[in-house]
């Protein structure tokens, strides 16, 4: 750390130098070490370049770019509906949350009422995704810290809530479900028993994951006091979601800025105050009782009958108008931000992710780490590339 | 012009048009219902249903007649390999045979019997270890499957017994690359060193009384120091192949391996100490009253601990970390190099627990009933068996039939070492199954702040237990049992949350200011 003192931060050096593979001088101990974008930690095709000394972690540069897919500009030559299926592609791990907030958007934009039904519909499948992303979270990160069974449990329920979204939507991890003004066609006849039953099948697991996973001991040693992510670099770097409510902020936009049915039900919001990895595992998990519970609520007060699509206007907003829409998906503020000019294309529309923006607090959390710690800080922020790089 | 050629055309449209009718009929007749097709006949779909507790999981067998079937097979094949080692081969060296023709009637100890039976014995050790691996490596994944919800090999062979004979041939027939830019000579050397170092311990182990290729006087000490072996090897491999991950590896092997090799040598001495005897039969024999993990609990522990270090397997399987270090150690390695490592590995996890057996488990003594024991407790004599100096059902020992040193006797001895052998590798597995991985510097702080003081405190208490058994004993218990229960409970690293709750206060890192 002496040596970067003279130099640049971290940070700066990324900025200035693309590659960042230029060696600080006086230091021939650090050893320049490619993470990805071919690792089985990264979760993706992540690249952090590191410098490291022995094993400890003196430098970390995050490359991204290499999942890249143009979504935005692709936005720009498709008509509004043509776009949801490319939202699908963004978080793939849960597909149907993404399509919210441009859906959100574009109902705000033309001023269409969405039903009552269709607002349950998608509140319900929305905490279900969010109980899948996080199930293939926990599954994964036990997977980075070096155990191998929870990874297969999590999968198992995740399999399952597939199987609810498949049997609805068409499609299991690309459901293309969610569309303007509700849902594009009613549920299946019994997803709703069958989501209670699922809810009972987990609520009796999760338990058990919690015993394996954030209560184990060998878990908590590897967590505690790691990745210190303070809230004002948090904020600084626009970190959303488990991971700002890790580091002690009570943000979530389903409580601040309430959309669908959210304003009628009673859940709150998971904070844990540590700032470390543990802190932000633990947030994640209650998320999982507060979904379970905010889904309890919305089956008994979705109504039985009634139209989940209303006649819709010509998907066509004037010229000049915009808006920016965010959800609280399953890594943070998803936001969708549509400039219209009149014809039924965007003019523009531009993706704010939670993922890339967690990743800019990296270097923060990485520098001054151990190597071992460096993935479980990766784990921990729980980041989708796909997301990332759009 | 056009006007045939439309004709044409149009006839020939109408022969597709009546062909395709044709076939239609046939096919609509030929379809099933609706229902049929959407039953649950195709195997993934079932598998997915099985996941979902929606079917039996296994529709085809039971897996309690699979598991008595791979038992039967593993101890047999195990056993039919040891007779051969033992009984036959001395037997056809010497005049040992049951026939006319009685043998090479060489004497036993001879010259040119120990050379001809020195050459013999690591074909018939690897032969040993081959048909083991190859049963007990199916038997484990099956384990291991059955603990994570899966089902494990299934397609190959009955039951997919033959998957791991696959797997070996498919490790034989890989090319054998070496990747450029890596220090050959120490490249190909290292996997065999690995190999050797592990597979050489197959010399010292008794099976049964008078069963071993060498019996060695300092046995114990021969073990620590072929384990050490292995630590070369290791970091060999890892510096030798110009791999960053591989380097990494190979150093975090190394301090890991030879830290570990501390207080695992330090239990194994106090053994030896209690016992006094460094060689393997007297340490076994020396058993036949209790077995030493009663007065030697502090030691058996440790070794339990360390052992799992020293074989690089979870929680400390930091060397090949997958998730940080790709592979570790032999990242760059493919093929039969890298089965090299692999049947080491294996090897390893076998001869643990089967040295944890001869130290502390009794060896191959059934179980620890001495043949007449009156236990004097606080001054009273207790008769432990009330029917005089008979053991149930009247034999010598429990579940060991057969004159002392016939084959039949041995036979039972060596499948009860078996047996304690094939325990401890499940109980390796499931500690595998569960458990996450530790840093290293919280590998380091459990091996030199707790195992190893443990380990000399236990080292001064097997010397205290030979001249006072009965309180050794008792001390022993209690101080390994605290431990353990400490170890269990995680209270030897923090199980709250400890990191400060600062919110609100603005950062002080130089990092934030670039973005504030």
């Amino acid at each position: 750390m002496t040596a970067t003192a003279t130099k640049p931060s971290v940070n700066a050096t990324g900025m200035m130098a693309p590659t960042g593979l230029e060696r600080v001088e006086g230091r021939s101990d650090e050893m320049l070490l490619n993470l990805g974008p071919q690792h089985p930690a990264t979760h993706g095709v992540l690249r952090v370049l590191m410098g490291v000394d022995g094993e400890r972690v003196t430098r970390a540069i995050p490359h991204i770019g290499y999942l890249h897919r143009n979504h935005e500009k692709l936005d720009e030559v498709r008509t509004y509906p043509m776009c949801i299926p490319y939202t699908d592609r963004m978080d793939y791990v849960s597909g149907m949350q993404n399509e919210l907030p441009l859906c959100l958007a574009l109902e705000e934009m033309l001023g269409v009422e969405v039903p009552e039904r269709a607002k349950y519909i998608r509140t319900i499948l929305f905490e279900l995704s969010r109980i899948a992303s996080h199930l293939v979270w926990i599954g994964t990160y036990m997977l980075d810290l070096g155990a191998i069974t929870p990874f297969l449990y999590a999968f198992r329920d995740r399999e399952m809530i597939l199987d609810i979204i498949e049997k609805t939507a068409g499609a299991r991890l690309l459901p293309n479900y969610f569309t303007f003004g509700g849902v594009r066609r009613d549920h299946h006849p019994r997803m709703l028993e069958e989501i209670t039953e699922f809810l009972n099948w987990l609520e009796t697991k999760l338990h058990e994951y919690e015993a394996l996973t954030i209560d184990a001991p060998v878990f908590q040693a590897r967590t505690v006091g790691v990745g210190i992510l303070d809230p004002q670099v948090a904020l600084n770097h626009g970190v959303t979601g488990p991971n700002l409510r890790g580091s002690g902020i009570p943000w979530d936009l389903r409580k601040d800025d309430p959309y669908d049915a959210y304003p009628y039900l009673d859940f709150e919001v998971c904070v844990e105050y540590g700032l470390d990895a543990y802190s932000r595992s633990r947030a994640r998990f209650r998320e999982f009782f507060e979904s379970i519970k905010i889904i309890r609520q919305a089956i008994a007060q979705c109504p039985k009958s009634g139209p989940y699509l209303p006649k819709l206007p010509r998907l066509k907003p004037a010229a000049g108008m915009e808006r920016y829409r965010a959800v609280e998906i399953s890594r943070g503020h998803l936001g969708i931000h549509l400039i219209a000019d009149g014809s039924e294309k965007p003019y523009r529309s531009k993706h704010r992710s939670p993922s890339f923006c967690t990743l800019q607090a990296l270097p923060d959390m990485f520098v001054g780490s151990k190597f071992s710690d460096a993935i479980a800080i990766l784990g921990s922020i729980d980041i989708v590339l796909g997301e990332v790089d759009r | 012009m056009s006007a045939p050629v439309a004709k044409n055309a149009i006839k020939q449209s109408k022969r597709d048009l009546e062909t395709a009718n044709a076939l239609f009929k046939v096919n609509a007749e030929a379809r099933l219902p609706l229902e049929r097709i959407a039953a649950p006949t195709d195997r993934h779909y079932r598998m997915r249903m099985a996941h979902q507790g929606l079917l039996n999981a296994n529709p085809r067998k039971s897996g309690v007649l699979n598991a008595v079937i791979g038992y039967a097979a593993l101890f047999g094949a195990a056993h039919i390999v040891l007779i051969l080692a033992f009984q036959v081969i001395p037997a056809l060296l010497t005049n040992g045979l049951p026939f006319p023709w009685t043998g090479f009637g060489l004497e036993r100890n001879s010259f040119w019997f120990n050379v001809i039976y020195g050459v013999l014995s690591p074909v018939l050790a690897f032969l040993f270890v081959a048909v083991v691996a190859l049963i007990n490596i199916l038997m484990l994944r099956k384990y291991l499957a059955k603990v994570q919800n899966r089902y494990g090999p299934l397609h190959n062979g009955p039951s997919g017994s033959l998957q791991t004979v696959y797997d070996a041939l498919k490790l034989v027939s890989k090319e054998d690359y070496t990747p450029k830019m890596v220090e050959e000579t120490i490249f190909t050397l290292a996997p065999v060193l690995v190999f050797v170092s592990a597979f050489v311990l197959m010399a010292v182990i008794p099976f049964a009384p008078g069963w071993f290729f060498a019996n060695v006087e300092a046995g114990a000490v021969f073990i620590i120091a072929a384990g050490t072996l292995g630590s070369y090897g290791v970091l060999l491999a890892g510096w030798s192949m110009n791999n960053k991950f591989g380097l990494m590896g190979g150093m975090r092997a190394a301090a890991q391996l030879v830290s570990y090799e501390v207080p695992l040598s330090i239990s194994l001495l106090s053994v030896c100490v209690y016992a006094g005897s460094m060689n393997l039969t007297q340490i076994v024999n020396a058993q036949s009253q209790i077995w030493f993990a009663l007065p030697l609990f502090i030691p058996f522990v440790i070794y339990l601990i360390a052992g799992l270090a020293e074989i690089k397997m979870t929680p400390f399987d930091l060397p090949e970390a997958e998730s940080e270090l790709v592979a570790g150690f032999n990242t760059e390695y493919g093929g039969m190099r890298f089965g090299f490592f692999f049947v080491a590995e294996f090897a390893e996890l076998y001869l643990l627990p089967a040295v944890l057996a001869i130290f502390f488990l009794g060896g191959w003594h059934m179980l620890p009933l001495p043949e007449t024991w009156v236990a004097n407790l606080l001054g009273r004599e207790i008769q432990l068996y009330p029917f005089g100096n008979v053991h149930l059902l009247g034999y010598k020992e429990l579940f060991v039939y057969g004159v002392d040193g016939s084959i039949w006797r041995n036979i039972f001895y060596s499948f009860w070492f078996l047996v304690k052998g094939a325990l401890g590798v499940y109980f390796y597995m499931w500690i595998r199954a569960t458990l996450p991985r530790f840093r290293d510097d919280q590998l380091m702080e459990l091996c030199w702040k707790g195992l190893i003081p443990l380990a000399l405190v236990g080292l001064m208490l097997a010397a205290f237990s030979k001249l006072v058994p009965a309180i050794g004993t008792i001390l022993s218990v209690l101080v390994g049992g605290a431990f353990l229960v400490l170890v269990i409970r995680g209270a030897l690293f923090p199980t709250s949350k400890t990191a400060s709750s600062n919110v609100g206060s603005s950062s002080s890192k130089p990092s934030s200011e670039v973005h504030s």
